[in-house]
């Protein structure tokens, strides 16, 4: 879950780690208003959950409220990423003499906690660690270590923080550390941490990362406005409804529905259809062991698609139980109707159930079933890409 | 032969009389499973399936002398519950719930290295030796004993590799899956070295995906390696930067692309495979 800037901050303040006196604003107007109390020049600076606002040109100065706000009119229209700007962040405008980095981070690959420091900030960290990683400073804790404030000294003094401010920096580097482990973080960066000309360092800028996962030990975010965000971007209409059914789901270009069970072959399945030459028209995850009604709802999701013009359906039943997909799929059928060809294989826990179900639904109602062709473990999986794959040309030649 | 689990394991279950937990024990012993107990705190004394239940993992190991546990708990009490039984002399742990907080995943894989323990999971299907023993929530009808190990990230993937290398005739020792969480208990790496002491296995198949940086760990033990490796990543033609499904799915900067993981394995040795199908054609070609 990645914080706003000004959120981040929020919770550098509680760290004291040392940070400008911000005000937030939804609307010109309200930058007016509070710029017009400022006795001082300002930055205005847009919140979105992205990098590379500054290059995108979401940060803008100004001085006196009436530039700030004909300023704000401009940023509250801007898009960034896909991030439309719904606030702005106003701060006091810094004299800066020099930049820093700070991060904060996991590395997945060893288990550890990484400190990361430089004295090149205000940059893209990684461009920097590939063009010249002399330039970089990193120290690895385990999960149960503290950082020691003499630890903390060294890296100040390695990038080059003056003499003396360096247990100031040595402290903003210990909590920040600290602010890490307590909030569950997966990324907490100060980039960059400003000297400024009157000789005091400020976290200019935030980016805080916590884990969802984790989120419920927290409760004390809440009461600050924390709260679950989406972070992608701006979603599809598709993308909105499947994220209010809790479907993990993503709008493609092609023309193939993909209606499979977990993740893995949710990523792996979109590959085989581009191997037979096919393009799906989204991505999708059931989540473990997902409810007939969820089942339903997939299926909603492509055929309400104009897209789609075939749906690819596979199933090899772990958790999920081949039985719930198949009455998932007889809701489906019998509720809303299948109105484009959907090819598909089910095989794995209770598949003889599941193939029961279906048995006797056609029996009764052999209508419902006229556009799906059912497979069962008989016919490999890449067969089943295939067909998609030739029925798609097929109705696409429509 | 397998690995990690076999017909000798003596198994336990964390949260065994839980829904989930009591339906999957039932499913495990109709396999064969040699299931000796489990713990459900509160609750010692009971029985579930025949089975004894006890309050902690210490008097169920001393009680039963069980040496394998599967953890079947909501994810805010697997920390606890893994280093719980970490300490009481479980060898080996298999955590199925997902969305365990990554924090908690360092400090059970910390407590597991220090005390020599294989940590398997979170958000895994759990590791099947076929015809000896089912550990978690694989579905029979895929796995067959044979001579090919598996390790995947994906469950699916996992069932689709084994039916491929049962309906080819090659059957599995053992099928391993290491899960989908971002944070992991084990790696690639060292359920390879595993399967390369395994007598009995002859290749493996390894299955990764986009995102995260397990596989491309891999690579060195490949090099090391005299059993062939086959390797598959899913999200080849993944759209860059988008969230696929798996919390670890997730490409980090750079890093974790899957045509990029897919050439380092390749250039460490490793035979890559596109389709399940290609993977007995693959076998076939190594004299497997």
């Amino acid at each position: 879950m990645r914080l706003y800037e000004f959120e981040g901050k929020e919770l550098f303040r509680k760290f004291k780690i040392p940070v400008s006196d911000g005000r937030i604003a939804k609307s010109p107007d309200e930058v007016y208003e509070i710029v017009s109390e400022l006795k001082y020049p300002v930055v205005l600076k847009s919140q979105v959950l992205t990098g590379g606002r500054g290059k995108a040109g979401g940060i803008k100065t100004a001085d006196g409220a009436n530039e700030a706000r004909t300023v704000a009119e401009q940023l509250f229209k801007l898009k960034i990423k896909g991030f439309p700007v719904e606030t702005i962040l106003i701060e006091p405008r810094l004299e800066i003499t020099q930049e820093y980095y700070l991060g904060v981070t996991i590395d997945r690959a060893r288990y550890k906690l990484v400190v990361i420091a430089s004295g090149e900030g205000g940059v893209d960290i990684e461009e920097t660690a590939a063009k010249t990683p002399d330039k970089i400073f990193k120290q690895s804790l385990g999960i149960e270590d503290d950082l020691y404030s003499f630890d903390a000294l060294a890296i100040a003094k390695k990038i080059g923080i003056p003499t003396e401010l360096l247990k100031n920096g040595a402290a903003i580097i210990v909590n920040l550390y600290n602010l890490f482990r307590k909030y569950d973080a997966k990324l907490v960066e100060i980039n960059p941490l400003v000297l400024t000309a009157d000789g005091k360092l400020n976290a200019a800028d935030s980016r805080v990362s916590l884990d969802d996962d984790a989120v419920f030990r927290h409760p004390e975010l809440k009461e600050l406005g924390i709260e679950k965000r989406h972070e992608e971007g701006e979603m599809t209409p598709r993308e909105q409804q499947a994220t209010d059914w809790g479907i993990p789901y993503l709008d493609l270009d092609g023309d193939i529905g993909m209606f499979p069970g977990g993740a893995g072959f949710g990523i792996m399945g979109n590959d085989f259809i581009h191997y037979y030459g096919g393009k799906p028209a989204n991505f999708m995850d059931s989540g473990g062991g997902p409810s007939p009604e969820r089942i339903a709802k997939m299926l909603v999701l492509l055929d309400e698609n104009p897209s789609v013009k075939v749906i690819f359906g596979a199933r090899f039943g772990g958790i999920s139980r081949c039985d719930d997909f198949a009455r998932g799929v007889l809701m489906f059928l019998k509720d809303h109707g299948l109105s484009k060809p959907m090819v598909m294989r089910m095989t794995g826990n209770m598949w003889q159930e599941g193939v029961r179900i279906f048995d006797e639904a056609k029996k009764e109602n052999p209508e419902l079933f006229k556009h799906v062709e059912a497979h069962g473990i008989e016919t490999p999986i890449e067969e089943i890409s295939k067909k998609a794959v030739e029925l798609a040309a097929r109705e696409g030649g429509n | 032969m397998a690995i990690l689990v076999d017909k000798n394991s003596r198994v336990m279950v964390q949260g065994i009389t839980g829904g989930a937990g009591k339906f999957h024990t039932e499913r495990m012993l109709e396999y064969g499973t040699n299931i000796v107990g489990g713990t459900s705190p509160g609750k010692g004394g009971q029985d579930v399936l025949s089975k004894p239940v006890f309050d902690t993992v210490v008097e169920c190991v001393d009680n039963t002398g069980a040496d394998v546990s599967v953890i079947f708990l909501p994810a805010r009490f697997v920390m606890e519950a893994a280093i719980e039984a970490i300490r009481a002399g479980i060898k080996f742990l298999v955590v199925i719930p997902e969305h365990i907080p990554i924090h908690d995943m360092l400090h059970v894989r910390r407590e597991a290295v220090a005390r020599g323990v294989t940590v398997i999971g979170g958000n895994t299907a759990g590791v099947i030796s076929p015809g000896q023993a089912n550990l978690g929530i694989m579905p029979d009808i895929a796995f067959k004993p044979g001579r090919v190990g598996t390790v995947s990230r994906s469950g699916s993937i996992t069932y689709y590799v084994a039916d491929t290398l049962t309906q080819s005739g090659y059957g599995e020792t053992t099928c391993v899956g290491l899960g989908g969480d971002p944070v992991l208990g084990s790696t690639f790496d060292e359920i390879l070295l595993k399967f390369e002491e395994d007598d009995a296995t002859k290749a493996v198949v390894m299955c990764g995906e986009i995102g995260g940086v397990y596989e491309e760990r891999a690579t060195d033990a490949i090099r090391t390696m005299k059993t062939p490796v086959l390797a598959m990543i899913g999200g080849i033609y993944a759209p860059p930067g988008k969230r696929m499904g798996h919390a670890g799915a997730i490409v980090e900067g750079k890093m974790g692309t899957a045509q990029d993981k897919l050439d380092a394995l390749t250039d460490a040795g490793a035979h890559p495979c596109k389709t399940f199908t290609e993977i007995p054609k693959t076998l076939a070609k190594l004299g497997v």
